[in-house]
């Protein structure tokens, strides 16, 4: 039983107050951010401006999920290092193929022309 | 098990107890649970699974040409470049014929932040011990998921069915929405790919939900109360709250980019 969670003795009496302030400002941060992008959705041309300013404001939403939401943020070094090291392979990973898929464009392109 | 324990008297000294050294299993360096730690992991490998399907789209989307007004003229559904998503994602349930670019997924992305607060505000309910706030917070997360899902129903059916005005394919015939060999919408892949990618997301959203339903029953009946804590709850929220942070992604770069 010894990982069982703070098994803290089932409460008598009173329930505390709920403390809902911090996830209401994380909210409309999300809010804020998803109407932000929208702005830009059509306000602006498509261009590689356009989509860092998407990926930018994204990472920032994912930000906000993973470390408050599933607060991630408050939880010890060492889990927060075990769950971010490995995504940055998923950078490399999206910037090779990306980088393959217009050389396989740009190689088919060339068959067919 | 606990009769025979009881009626047999065993000295203290005999039993089995738990290890407290630092290499005995006594130390905790990620001061969290077991299943909790095990949630973040999956999550981690769902996240790779996700991440591989959007490389995925980023490959085969940089494969094909981007549209260009300037070489191609006024926009129109082709296979000889990726579509525009404000052009195939226009449609808004009882605005028939109206060009509402990207007005239903705005729609289904708020449902989704939505539903994710409704998820937390259930977790801070259980760790009050709030039977009746965590009922009342996770039944709110229960309909919006059932809305989520409903809506993505509706826009797969749309995507299906396809606009009003068909496209014109290569051997002359008129055809209309999509299935997985061919659509209206521009290239095969576009629409394989909408149909992997949300409809990945969607099942995890239904499993989502089934494992709130659980907790739902679970609460109801007081079986956490008993346990003395909601980790359950907590541990389905971590699962929720990735399903909404894959969302933000999807949405990002199938429906924005």
């Amino acid at each position: 039983m010894a990982n069982h969670v703070n098994t803290a003795p089932a409460h008598v009496g009173e329930i505390p107050k709920p403390n809902t302030g911090w996830i209401w400002k994380t909210f409309f941060v999300l809010v804020g951010i998803t109407a932000l992008e929208f702005v830009f959705v059509f306000a602006m041309d498509p261009s590689t401006l356009r989509n860092s300013i998407f990926i930018i404001l994204t990472i920032f939403k994912a930000f906000f999920i993973v470390a408050e939401f599933m607060h991630l943020k408050h939880e010890t070094k060492g889990l927060i290092w075990s769950i971010m090291i490995p995504m940055a392979l998923l950078i490399w990973l999206l910037v090779a193929l990306v980088t393959e898929g217009n050389a396989i464009g740009a190689a088919v392109d060339n068959i067919v022309s | 098990m606990s009769t025979i324990s009881t009626t047999q008297t065993i000295p203290d000294s005999a039993l089995d107890k738990p290890r407290t050294g630092t290499w005995d299993g006594g130390n905790e360096p990620f001061k969290a649970s077991y299943g909790k730690l095990m949630m973040w992991f999956f999550l981690l490998s769902d996240a790779f699974t996700f991440a591989a399907f959007l490389t995925t789209y980023g490959l085969i989307r940089h494969r094909y040409a981007a549209f260009d007004e300037k070489i191609h003229g006024a926009f129109k559904f082709s296979t000889d470049y990726w579509p525009v998503p404000d052009k195939v994602f226009n449609a808004f349930p009882g605005l028939h014929g109206m060009d509402v670019p990207l007005g239903f997924v705005a729609l289904m992305t708020m449902i989704l932040i939505f539903s994710s607060v409704t998820m937390v505000l259930a977790v801070e309910a259980g760790h009050r011990m709030d039977k009746a706030d965590v009922q009342k917070w996770l039944l709110w997360t229960i309909l919006f998921g059932a809305t989520f899902l409903s809506s993505q129903a509706w826009e797969w059916s749309h995507f299906i069915g396809g606009h009003d005005e068909p496209t014109i394919m290569a051997d002359g015939t008129r055809f209309f929405g999509a299935n997985l060999t061919m659509n209206q919408y521009g290239p095969v892949l576009f629409a394989d790919l909408f149909f992997f990618i949300t409809g990945f997301h969607g099942t995890h959203v239904f499993s989502g939900v089934c494992l709130l339903v659980y907790c739902f029953i679970a609460t109801t009946n007081g079986t956490f109360e008993k346990r003395g804590h909601y980790e359950m709850v907590e541990k389905v929220g971590l699962y929720w709250h990735f399903v909404d942070l894959v969302w933000v992604f999807v949405f990002t770069f199938f429906y924005l980019v």
